[in-house]
C-alpha cells in the first residue's frame, strides 16, 4: 500500500466529523487538547484583563475607578480564573495533545473521557464567567476563608457559584490526571521503557499522581461548605463544634501542591526544549527524574506554610518550616542540571529560548522569596502583605508562563505546519520581560512598607503611590506584551508559510509525525531503542509513513493502539478506540445540571440529573466491548497480542486503580478533618454519641464477606467456563448487605445540623451508600452484560473491574463504621 | 509496576511519617501531658520515639533499595530509585529534627 492511500484510509478513520459540528463530538486528542488550549489561553486573557482592572483601580490612592464589593470580584475572580480556568487546562491541554506523539501512540487511554474532561471544564467555567458578567461573582478571595464565605457573612450567591463552580471543573482535572497517569504507563511506544520515555512524560506523569492526591482535599473541602451553607451542616461554625480552620487546612492541601501542579509541568517543558536549543542532550537525566519525583512529593508536606500566623505550636512551625526550606534541593537539581545542559551544548538564542531565559531569571527570584517567607519570623512580617502577592507571581509567572510561551512558540510550528513570518515575538518578550519585573518587583517593595494586599485603596500619607503607579505602568507594558503574541500567533494562523518538518531539529517523536500532525498521528506506530529516536534514526518517520512499524495496516477500518508493559514497553495488548460520540458533551451537560439544580437550589431536579448521569454513565460502558471473542490479533512485525476485552488487566481496570487513588484522597481527606475537629476544635467531646447498632455491624461484615467472595467467584467461575451469575449475584447480595448497614448506622447518627459530630457522622455515612450502591449498579451492569453476550470465558476482561470497586466499597464501609462507633464503645 | 514502587516508597513512607507526627503532634498537645520521664516531657518522649521509628524505617528501605534480591536492576530504575531513598532518609531527618529541638506545645 502506498504511503498516500495509507494516509487516507487512516484519515477517514480517525478524523472528527467536518466544521464546528465536528467540536461536538470528537474525542480525539488532538481536537480536544487544541480545545483545551484555546479556551484556556481565552481565559487568561479574561484573567489579565481583570488584572489591569486591579491595577487601574491601584494607581492611584482614593481610585474611584470600582467600589470595594466590585474589586472584591475583581481580585478573586483573577485569582481563580488564572489557577483553575488557566494554568491547569493549559497543562492538560497541552499534555494531551503532545504525549500520544511524544508516547509514540496515536491518541490516549480513554479518549471519550478526554472530550468530557473538556466539556466538564467548558461548562464549568462558563458558570463562572456568567456570575462574572452578571455582578454575582464570588468576592471572598480565590482561597475563600469562612467564616467570610459562611451564610452570615456571605449570604448571596456569588460563594456557591465558586464553590460549586470549581468542583465542576475539577472533575475536568481529575479525569484528565486518570487519562494522562493511564496513558503514560500503559500507552506508549514498543520498546519505550521507563528509562526512555521523554521527560515530559515524566513530569506529566509525576503531575497526574499529583493532581489525583492533591484536587481532592479541595473538592471535599467545597463540598463541606456547600452543604454547610445550603443545609446548615456546621463544619466551620466555631459555637456548633466546627473549626473555619478545618477549611485552611483542606484548601492549602490542595493549595501548596498546586504550585507544583503548576510549575512542574513547566518544568517539563523546560527540559524538552532547552536540551533542543542548545542541541544536544538533557544533563543528569535520572538525576532529573528523581528530582521531580522528590520536589512533588516534598510539596504535600508543605501546606501549613500558609497558615503560620493562625497560633499554630513552636514545633509544628518548625515541622513545615523546615519541609519548606528543603523543596528547594530538588528544585536546584534541576535549575543546575539545566544549566549544565547548556554548558555542554551550544545554545541558539531562538524565541522559545528567550522565554526560557526570562524563566530562569524571573524563578530564581521567586524560589528566593520562597525561601524567605519558609523562614516563620519573616513570614510572620509580611503575611498578607504585597509581598506574598509578588512573591507568588514570580513564582507563576516565571515559572509557568515564561515557560508556556516557549511551548507556545517551539511546538507552534507543530499545530499548524507553518512558521513565523512577522518578528513581533522578540519585541513582546522584551515588553512582558520589564512589564513583569516593573510591576512585581515593585509589589515587594510596597509589600515591605506594609501595603496589605487585597485592600481596594489606599492613603496618599502612606507612602506607597508613587510605588504603586510604577507598578500599574509595569502592568500595562506587561499586558501590551502578551497582547502582541495573541496578535503573533493570530497571525500565524493567517499567514501560510510554511514550515519544514522538524523545523527545531529535535529528537523526540512528536516530529515524526507529518506537520500539522494527522489525527491518526502515526501512519504505523514506532519501535523505541533510545530516548531521542530521530537523532538515532533519522529515517525514521519515512519508514513509519510506509506502514513498516506497528499496526501499519488499516484495512480492519477501526481505531487501533498497543498497550505495553509499564517498565519495559513491551507489547501486552491490542487496543480498539471508540469512534466520534456525543455522549461526552451531553453527559457533561447532564453533569452541569446537577451542579446547576444545587446552584439554583432547585432540589427537585437533581435526581432527575442524578438518573440521567446514569443512565448516560450505562450507555458510555454499553457501548465497548464485542460479543464475539477475537483471538489473538496481529499487530505487525509478526507479533500477535490479545485485544483488551480478553485480558486480565483491561484499561478500565487501570483507570479505575487510579481513581480509586483520588476517590481514597478524599475519604482519607474527610476522616482527616474528623480526626482534627476532634482534637482542635472547641465544643468536642459532642453532647452525645452514635449509638453502636449491632445489626449494622453483622450486615456490614456479612454483606463485605459476600461482595468480596462473589467478585473472586464470578472470575474464578467464568474462567472455568461456568459462568459468572452466581458470583455476581452473591457480590450484589453483599453490596446489598453494605447498604442496609449503612442506612441504618445514618438513621441512629445524630442530627446533622446541631453538631459538626453529626455531620460528619452522615457525610461519613453518605459516603459510603454512595460506593454501595455504585459498585452494586456495576454488578447488575455486568449481569446485563453476561446476559447480552457481552461476556465469555475469553472476554473476561470487564469482570476484573467490578471487584476493585467492591473491595474499596467493604473497606471504607469497615472505617466508616470504626470511627464512628468507636468513641462510643470506648465511653 | 515495581520499579515505580521502588522509586515512590521512601518519599511517600516520608510524607506518611511527616503527617504521622504533625497528627501526633497534635493529639499529644490536645492531652496536655505535663508529667516528666527521664527528665523529658511524656509528649517529647514520644514524639523523639516516633522521629527514632522514622528514620529507623527510611534507613530500612535504603539498604532495601541497595539490597539484590528487594533493589532495582541495574540502570535507570536502580539510579532514581537510590536517590529516591535518600532523599526520603534526608528528608525524614531534616523536618522530623524539630521533635528533639523545639518547645513542644506552646
Amino acid at each position: 500500500m502506498k504511503a498516500l492511500t495509507r494516509h487516507r484510509r487512516l484519515a477517514a478513520i480517525w478524523s472528527s466529523r467536518p466544521g464546528w459540528r465536528g467540536w461536538l463530538s470528537t474525542v480525539n486528542h488532538n481536537d480536544v487538547g487544541l480545545m483545551f488550549l484555546v479556551t484556556a489561553f481565552f481565559y487568561f486573557l479574561v484573567g489579565g484583563i481583570l488584572a489591569m482592572l486591579i491595577r487601574a483601580q491601584l494607581a492611584t490612592p482614593h481610585s474611584a475607578f470600582a467600589g470595594p464589593e466590585v474589586y472584591s470580584q475583581f481580585f478573586t475572580m483573577h485569582g481563580t480564573i488564572m489557577m483553575f480556568l488557566f494554568a491547569i487546562p493549559a497543562i492538560e491541554g497541552l499534555a494531551i495533545y503532545l504525549l500520544p506523539k511524544m508516547l509514540g501512540t496515536r491518541d490516549l487511554a480513554y479518549p471519550r473521557l478526554t472530550a468530557y474532561g473538556f466539556w466538564c471544564y467548558f461548562f464549568g467555567g462558563a458558570m463562572l464567567l456568567v456570575a462574572l458578567l452578571f455582578g454575582i461573582a464570588p468576592d471572598g478571595g480565590w482561597f475563600m476563608y469562612p467564616p467570610l464565605t459562611g451564610k452570615i457573612h456571605s449570604p448571596g450567591i456569588n460563594t456557591d457559584f465558586w464553590l460549586i463552580g470549581i468542583t465542576f471543573v475539577e472533575i475536568s482535572a481529575i479525569s484528565a490526571a486518570v487519562e494522562l497517569t493511564v496513558s503514560i504507563l500503559k500507552y506508549r511506544a514498543p520498546g519505550m521503557s521507563l528509562g526512555r520515555m521523554p521527560i515530559f512524560a515524566w513530569y506529566i506523569l509525576v503531575t497526574a499522581l499529583m493532581i489525583l492526591t492533591g484536587f481532592p482535599p479541595l473538592i471535599l473541602g467545597s463540598i463541606l461548605l456547600e452543604l454547610e451553607r445550603a443545609f446548615g451542616l456546621p463544619f466551620f461554625q466555631l459555637e456548633l463544634g466546627g473549626d473555619s480552620l478545618l477549611w485552611q487546612h483542606l484548601f492549602w492541601l490542595f493549595g501548596h501542591p498546586e504550585v507544583y501542579i503548576i510549575f512542574l509541568p513547566a518544568a517539563g517543558v523546560i527540559s524538552t526544549i532547552l536540551p533542543v536549543m542548545a542541541s544536544t542532550t538533557l544533563l543528569g537525566y535520572r538525576w532529573v527524574v528523581a528530582a521531580a519525583v522528590a520536589l512533588a512529593i516534598l510539596s504535600f508536606g508543605l501546606w501549613v506554610h500558609h497558615m503560620f500566623t493562625t497560633g499554630i505550636p513552636h514545633m509544628g512551625l518548625a515541622f513545615f518550616s523546615a519541609a519548606s526550606t528543603l523543596v528547594a534541593i530538588p528544585t536546584a537539581v534541576q535549575v543546575f542540571a539545566w544549566i549544565g545542559t547548556m554548558w555542554k551544548g551550544t545554545p541558539r538564542l531562538h524565541l522559545p529560548m528567550l522565554h526560557i531565559l526570562g524563566f530562569f531569571a524571573t524563578f530564581v527570584i521567586g524560589g528566593l522569596t520562597g525561601v524567605m517567607v519558609a523562614v516563620v519570623p519573616f513570614d510572620w512580617q509580611v503575611h498578607d502583605t504585597a509581598f506574598v502577592t509578588a512573591h507568588l507571581h514570580y513564582v507563576l509567572f516565571g515559572g509557568f508562563v515564561f515557560p508556556i510561551l516557549a511551548a507556545v512558540y517551539y511546538w507552534l510550528p507543530l499545530v499548524s505546519g507553518r512558521k513565523r513570518y512577522f518578528r513581533l515575538g522578540e519585541v513582546a518578550f522584551a515588553l512582558i520581560f520589564t512589564g513583569f519585573h516593573a510591576t512585581f518587583l515593585a509589589m515587594h517593595w510596597v509589600g515591605l512598607m506594609g501595603q496589605r494586599r487585597r485592600i481596594s485603596t489606599y492613603a496618599p500619607e502612606d507612602g506607597w503611590t508613587a510605588i504603586n503607579l510604577i507598578s500599574s505602568v509595569g502592568g500595562f507594558v506587561l499586558a501590551f506584551g502578551l497582547a502582541m503574541v495573541l496578535v503573533e500567533v493570530v497571525l500565524h494562523a493567517v499567514v501560510r508559510h510554511h514550515s519544514a518538518r522538524n523545523p527545531w531539529r529535535a529528537g523526540t517523536l512528536e516530529w515524526a509525525t507529518t506537520m500539522p500532525a494527522p489525527a491518526y498521528n502515526f501512519a504505523s506506530l514506532p519501535h523505541v531503542d533510545s530516548r531521542e529516536p530521530l537523532w538515532d534514526d533519522p529515517g525514521l518517520p519515512v519508514r513509519l509513513a510506509r506502514g513498516e512499524g506497528y499496526l501499519g495496516d488499516p484495512a480492519s477500518g477501526r481505531r487501533e493502539t498497543l498497550m505495553v508493559d509499564v517498565a519495559t514497553g513491551v507489547p501486552e495488548q491490542h487496543v480498539v478506540y471508540p469512534t466520534n460520540t456525543h455522549l461526552p458533551i451531553v453527559l457533561a451537560a447532564v453533569t452541569g445540571l446537577f451542579f446547576l439544580s444545587i446552584l439554583i437550589k432547585v432540589f427537585w431536579l437533581t435526581p432527575v440529573a442524578v438518573a440521567g448521569v446514569v443512565a448516560l454513565g450505562w450507555l458510555w460502558v454499553w457501548r465497548l466491548g464485542s460479543r464475539n471473542d477475537l483471538g489473538e490479533q496481529p499487530i505487525g512485525r509478526d507479533l500477535r497480542v490479545p485485544n483488551i476485552a480478553e485480558s486480565d488487566r483491561p484499561p478500565g481496570w487501570w483507570g479505575s486503580a487510579f481513581l480509586l487513588v483520588a476517590d481514597g484522597t478524599l475519604f482519607g481527606s474527610l476522616l482527616f478533618g474528623y480526626a482534627f475537629l476532634w482534637t482542635v476544635a472547641p465544643g468536642w467531646p459532642p453532647p452525645a454519641f452514635a449509638n453502636p447498632s449491632p445489626f449494622a455491624l453483622v450486615a456490614a461484615s456479612a454483606g463485605a464477606a459476600l461482595g468480596i467472595a462473589g467478585g473472586v467467584f464470578s472470575i474464578r467461575n467464568n474462567r472455568d467456563g461456568k459462568g459468572p451469575v452466581p458470583g455476581l449475584l452473591m457480590a450484589l447480595g453483599g453490596m446489598l448487605g453494605l447498604g442496609v448497614a449503612l442506612m441504618v448506622f445514618l438513621a441512629g447518627a445524630p442530627s446533622p445540623s446541631s453538631h459538626a459530630y453529626g455531620a460528619t457522622l452522615w457525610v461519613l455515612g453518605s459516603y459510603g451508600l454512595l460506593h454501595a450502591v455504585l459498585a452494586g449498579l456495576m454488578l447488575a451492569f455486568l449481569l446485563s452484560r453476561h446476559r447480552a453476550g457481552y461476556i465469555s470465558s475469553r472476554r473476561r476482561a470487564e469482570l476484573a473491574i467490578a471487584p476493585v470497586w467492591i473491595g474499596y466499597a467493604c473497606v471504607t464501609t469497615a472505617l466508616i463504621l470504626l470511627a464512628a462507633y468507636l468513641p462510643g464503645l470506648a465511653t | 509496576m515495581t520499579d515505580l514502587l521502588r522509586i515512590l516508597v521512601s518519599p511517600v513512607a516520608w510524607l506518611a511519617a511527616f503527617s504521622a507526627v504533625y497528627g501526633l503532634h497534635g493529639v499529644l498537645c490536645s492531652m496536655m501531658l505535663d508529667a516528666t520521664v527521664f527528665g523529658m516531657s511524656r509528649s517529647r518522649l514520644v514524639l523523639a520515639l516516633a522521629f527514632v521509628v522514622a528514620v529507623l524505617l527510611q534507613a530500612g528501605l535504603l539498604a532495601m533499595l541497595y539490597s539484590t534480591r528487594y533493589g532495582a536492576a541495574p540502570g535507570f530504575a536502580r539510579v532514581v530509585s537510590r536517590a529516591s531513598g535518600w532523599t526520603g532518609l534526608v528528608a525524614t531527618i531534616w523536618t522530623l529534627f524539630p521533635t528533639l529541638a523545639v518547645s513542644t506545645c506552646p
